[in-house]
């Protein structure tokens, strides 16, 4: 019987083994990723994906480059500045929540252990206004675009630096769950994140180039001429879902903060260049 | 007797003209588009089929690059009934394809599959 | 006579009677039916949404379907209802057949 049960107990172990050994960790991932870029695209500097379809589109970029002479998310970098300084009803400012000040964008996303839960920065600044008995910014549109525009640009030349902390296996969960939507196939178009922006990266739908997933982060929020305004990733996010057809999820909720996680690790390494300006 | 053979040939002419019009395009529904012609526009407009986001087609603007271009059909598919699987399902072919399954999520009708079919066989 | 009359024109008002009233019963029955079809679309909605599979439209055309209903437009309703159905199964069926992340064969570890 003993014999029975150890044999059980070894077959079980291996069984977790295998399942264990099959799955990437999130540092594979994050090498066939960048790999995966490098060979696609051969001629093209790691560092230059910051500049999104830009550093792969040598036409679009010419008139990408005479925009941001005149950046168009300028006024909303100063209007951001006004947000920052400008004191709550009680007294206190951004500033008593974020003491090291705006330059905090390299920070996020990160777990938060004792939350249990991907913090962004968003979400970090509405728990701010929250804790100080402000109501919280709607998320896609308004003045949430102004501060996240001074914090990024506070934040330019900061590296990417996503960390899965190994002591809460929550951390890696929440990466996985990211990892899951970024391939999974959703809405009536069936396409996953990675149809358009890995597989078929630099190919040119109609007349737009798909731009890659590697530095997608790095430079948002992003002026869009489309919305004649700055908007958030997890505003891109919602329409990318749409244009889809399945139905977008909540803005900060749990499967987009996941998906902005574990995007984000797969940038690690490249620098903060927001806010952006794209067409 | 010349005259009446140029006539003769003429009329064998527009027959054959009129019935040629016929083998290209056997349907001809009541608003007088034939399954070829309406399975064109489907394919063309933006709302509907949307081919030319992805793939060149012989007369259309501003084709995409990320698919195939639409030409030599009859040489890449056995039969109408193998593209009609394609376009209804690519993913049964290729489970990494990125092609909308047109028919099996309904995004176009039946008919309108049915339609695009007939169109693009002809390329 | 007079009772022909009498019975006669009792014959027409029953037949007309009776025949509005299976009218508006089968007014009735095909409201119920019809909305019977748009909780069962909103079910396969709700049943999507649960394995995060909803598509972008399934709501608005079961919401679409219930303002057809009300107007009596039960032909419009009733196909919409199904289409939203179809919708939501497919939504679900499409993140279920997923449900196992299999990373794309491009990516090389």
């Amino acid at each position: 019987m003993k014999k029975v049960f150890r044999t059980l107990a070894l077959l079980a172990l291996t069984c977790s083994i295998g399942a264990t050994a099959q799955a990437s960790t999130p540092e594979e991932d994050l090498k066939a990723f960048q790999d995966f870029y490098k060979k696609r695209f051969p001629n093209v500097e790691t560092s230059d994906y910051v500049n999104g379809a830009y550093s792969i589109d040598p036409v679009g970029r010419e008139n990408w480059e005479a925009i941001e002479e005149f950046p168009p998310y300028e006024p909303f970098i100063d209007d951001g500045m006004t947000m920052w300084e400008t004191p709550f009803a009680n007294g206190k400012t951004y500033k008593d929540c974020f003491p090291d000040g705006p330059a905090m964008k390299g920070k996020f996303p990160h777990w938060d252990k004792e939350k249990g839960m991907v913090v962004t920065l968003e979400l970090a600044l509405n728990q701010c206004r929250e804790a100080n008995g402000e109501k919280p910014l709607k998320y896609k549109k308004g003045p949430i675009n102004n501060i996240v525009s001074y914090i990024a640009s506070e934040s330019r030349g900061q590296l990417t630096n996503v960390e899965i902390p190994k002591d809460d296996p929550r951390a890696l969960q929440a990466y996985e769950d990211g990892k899951k939507f970024y391939y999974t196939r959703r809405g009536q178009l069936n396409f996953a994140c990675a149809h358009c922006h890995l597989q078929n990266a630099g190919m040119i739908l109609r007349t737009e180039v798909l731009s890659p997933a590697l530095g997608h982060t790095t430079h948002f929020p992003v002026y869009r001429s489309k919305w004649g305004t700055v908007g958030t990733l997890h505003r891109r996010f919602t329409g990318c879902n749409k244009q889809v057809r399945a139905k977008p999820f909540k803005a900060h909720g749990e499967e987009y903060r996941n998906l902005e996680y574990f995007l984000t690790y797969m940038s690690n390494g490249l620098p903060l260049n927001g806010p952006g300006a794209r067409k | 007797m010349i005259g009446t053979r140029k006539k003769l040939i003429g009329l064998v002419g527009a027959i054959s003209v009129i019935a040629g019009q016929f083998a290209i395009s056997p349907i001809v529904s009541a608003e007088g588009m034939s399954a070829v012609e309406k399975g064109k526009k489907i394919a063309f407009n933006r709302k509907t089929g949307n081919c030319l986001a992805c793939h060149n087609i012989p007369g259309g603007q501003a084709p995409g690059n990320i698919a195939p271009a639409l030409i030599a059909m009859k040489s890449r598919f056995a039969s109408k009934e193998e593209l009609h699987q394609q376009i209804w399902d690519a993913t049964i072919k290729n489970p990494e394809s990125a092609m909308p399954p047109f028919g099996k999520h309904g995004i176009i009708s039946e008919q309108q599959l049915n339609d695009v079919v007939e169109f693009v066989w002809t390329l | 006579m007079h009772k022909k009359l009498i019975l006669l024109l009792t014959l027409l008002a029953a037949i007309v009677c009776g025949g509005t009233t299976t009218t508006l019963l089968a007014d009735e029955a095909s409201a119920a039916k019809v909305q019977k079809l748009i909780d069962a679309a909103d079910a396969a909605r709700k049943e999507a949404a649960s394995v995060g599979g909803e598509w972008r439209d399934t709501g608005k055309m079961i919401k679409k379907a219930k303002k057809l209903l009300k107007k009596g437009d039960y032909t419009a309703a009733a196909k919409l209802a199904n289409d939203a159905a179809k919708q939501g199964h497919l939504g679900y069926e499409q993140a279920m057949s997923q449900k196992d992340l299999k990373m794309p064969s491009y990516l090389h570890y």
